[in-house]
């Protein structure tokens, strides 16, 4: 069970405080941070965080606890804010994001902080171990599910296709990959620096299941990972986003990889995230 | 002649006693059945191991996904492929996530011979040595081979297993008694001491025989515990003897040359050491294990020559 189990309209109103917290966690950081990776990767996360994940803060290390992967660990900003608005850990740790050796470092790293599962940051590692993860839970007939959030870029590295064959080969529909398809990566456009589309045509080709959805609407979000096939496949949910979500001048803007806000443009993002139920 | 075993079916053999004995331990292989001898395996708990196909990276990631479900995970190939292709999945998944996984290096060295450098892995220690908490074995005989990987399987964290892919004859009788990080001392000597592992400590056996015939004391230490290691039990065995060879089927730099070295130099001990191995800046040649080391000078022939001369002058 998710301890929140929110409807769609608390998921909102919820993604935008984490969006929130996220303009303060750049803005406060000494050493920049990844602005558009960390906004369109909101609604994901909490749709997971506050109604779809069985895990909770008060059980961390629950042998049957779903698993959250972040493959892509640079988005970190939007993890952590995620993390503490869900209580796993204090609130007063974001302003703390990479300064010298804090809880909150530059990439995730689970000896740190309190419910990340695997340290990430170089690119093409989450989803093998997912895999793995997900292979352990099948034999032990576990109701785990472990769901695994990569970039689009990201999917240039080869290791996510043999974890593609192996996931399909073993028939782990306990495997939910999503894809944060933000269409920009760190120098520019994915389709110019290296198309990885048509990307559904190739993980239907590889052996899994595809479905798309709007990854920056929460009712898309929610109603697709909530209604996923299950034919004995491992599924794929490509949520198209937009980098730098929910913020009229950093959305689908490329300089915002590793921009952050700075002077009038924060209380400017906060005007804009402003949510009078709150 | 001794009862020689190869490496790889000893390893089998105690993963089979560890499942019997409850363990829930999964080999992930990469196309690597044969290599890893695990036929036994297969036959004795079908549907047990996990074989991604030819796929380095995702064998180690996925083994990494294993252990954090719960399993012990132990990848079997061969180690150029493990060291070179997945680096930085052992780098990343396995050391700096701390994970129960142990990897198992088949063939190492250039076990490959006549198969060439692709095929050759003269730099794994050397790498791996650079990966902060990773433990590091390479066992000189069936016996200690057992003792370590029951040993590794019992601990909780990464393991590394360097294992030669040639049968080795037995140097260690069932009274040995394997201590992680323990100097193996196979024999006192106070003009030369001899410092292998693995397979090359039969070398440094040899020439220790056919340099006492010739009047030249020589201690043969076995480094199988490259890490953890006891620096000051290794210090305190060399200080035995007036020179130091170190011989390994590795690149002389990283290896337990270097390590040696460091030993040595940390505790500003001025005993003369010479490396042999492969040399720097070279490959191992394409040839058999014989011709190979011959020709770098690492048999026990050429071990007796660089003994000769470090003794003598001659």
């Amino acid at each position: 069970m998710n301890p929140y189990a929110l409807s769609v309209d608390k998921l909102v109103s919820k993604a935008r405080q984490i969006r929130r917290h996220i303009v303060r966690l750049n803005a406060g950081s000494p050493a920049g941070g990844h602005t558009g990776a960390d906004l369109s990767e909101v609604e994901i996360l909490t749709a997971l965080y506050f109604r779809v994940l069985n895990c909770a803060p008060d059980r961390l290390d629950h042998p049957e606890r779903d698993i959250y992967i972040q493959s892509k660990g640079h988005g970190v900003g939007g993890y952590y804010c995620t993390l503490a608005e869900a209580g796993y850990f204090p609130l007063d740790w974001l302003p703390t994001y990479q300064y010298p050796n804090s809880h909150l470092p530059g990439h995730p790293v689970r000896h740190k902080t309190p419910g990340i599962e695997l340290n990430t940051g170089a690119l093409g590692h989450g989803l093998p171990v997912a895999v793995g993860i997900a292979l352990a839970a099948k034999r032990d007939n576990s109701p785990r599910r472990v769901f695994a959030l990569t970039g689009d870029g990201e999917l240039a590295e080869g290791s996510n296709w043999e974890a593609a064959l192996v996931a399909a080969h073993y028939g782990l529909d306990n495997l939910v990959i999503i894809n944060d398809k933000n269409k920009l990566q760190l120098a520019g456009y994915t389709r110019e620096i290296m198309n990885t589309d048509p990307l559904a045509d190739k993980w239907r080709a590889f052996g899994l299941n595809v479905t798309e959805c709007a990854g920056n609407d929460m009712q898309s979000v929610v109603a697709t990972l909530e209604h996923l096939p299950a034919n004995g496949k491992p599924n794929v949910v490509i949520a198209n986003t937009e980098k730098g979500a929910g913020i009229s001048f950093t959305q689908g803007r490329a300089e915002w990889h590793h921009r952050v806000f700075k002077g009038d443009e924060i209380t400017q993002a906060l005007e804009e995230l402003n949510d009078e139920s709150l | 002649m001794s009862h020689s075993e190869h490496l790889a079916s000893v390893m089998v053999e105690q993963f089979i006693k560890a499942v019997d004995n409850g363990m829930d331990l999964v080999p992930v292989l990469a196309d690597s059945t044969s290599t890893a001898k695990i036929g036994p395996f297969i036959a004795r708990f079908p549907g047990r191991i996990v074989n991604v196909g030819i796929a380095e990276q995702a064998m180690v990631g996925t083994a990494v996904g294993l252990s954090i479900g719960g399993k012990v995970a132990v990848t079997c190939n061969a180690a150029p492929f493990l060291i070179s292709r997945a680096n930085e999945q052992v780098k990343i998944d396995v050391c700096y996530n701390n994970c129960n996984v142990k990897l198992f290096g088949l063939n190492a060295g250039a076990s490959y011979g006549p198969l060439a450098s692709t095929h050759h892995s003269i730099d794994d220690i050397a790498v791996l040595r650079g990966f902060g908490n990773i433990q590091i074995f390479a066992p000189s005989s069936p016996e200690e081979c057992r003792q370590i990987i029951d040993y590794a399987l019992s601990y909780a964290g990464p393991v590394y297993i360097r294992l030669d892919g040639k049968a080795l004859p037995a140097l260690h009788g069932a009274d040995y008694h394997f201590v992680p990080g323990q100097i193996d001392m196979l024999r006192h000597g106070g003009d030369v001491a001899l410092v292998a592992m693995g397979s090359t400590v039969h070398e440094a056996v040899d020439a220790a025989q056919q340099l006492a015939e010739q009047g030249i004391s020589a201690a043969v230490i076995n480094v199988s515990s490259i890490r953890p290691c006891d620096t000051r039990q290794l210090l305190a065995s060399l200080r035995e003897s007036k020179q130091v060879i170190t011989l390994e089927e590795h690149n002389i730099n990283g290896g337990i040359g270097s390590l040696v070295a460091e030993v040595l130099a940390e505790a500003g001990c001025a005993i003369p050491l010479v490396r042999l191995g492969i040399g720097d800046g070279e490959y191992a040649i394409a040839a058999d294990r014989a011709a190979m080391r011959a020709h770098h000078g690492f048999d026990a022939a050429g071990v007796v020559r660089t003994a000769l001369r470090v003794c003598r002058g001659a």
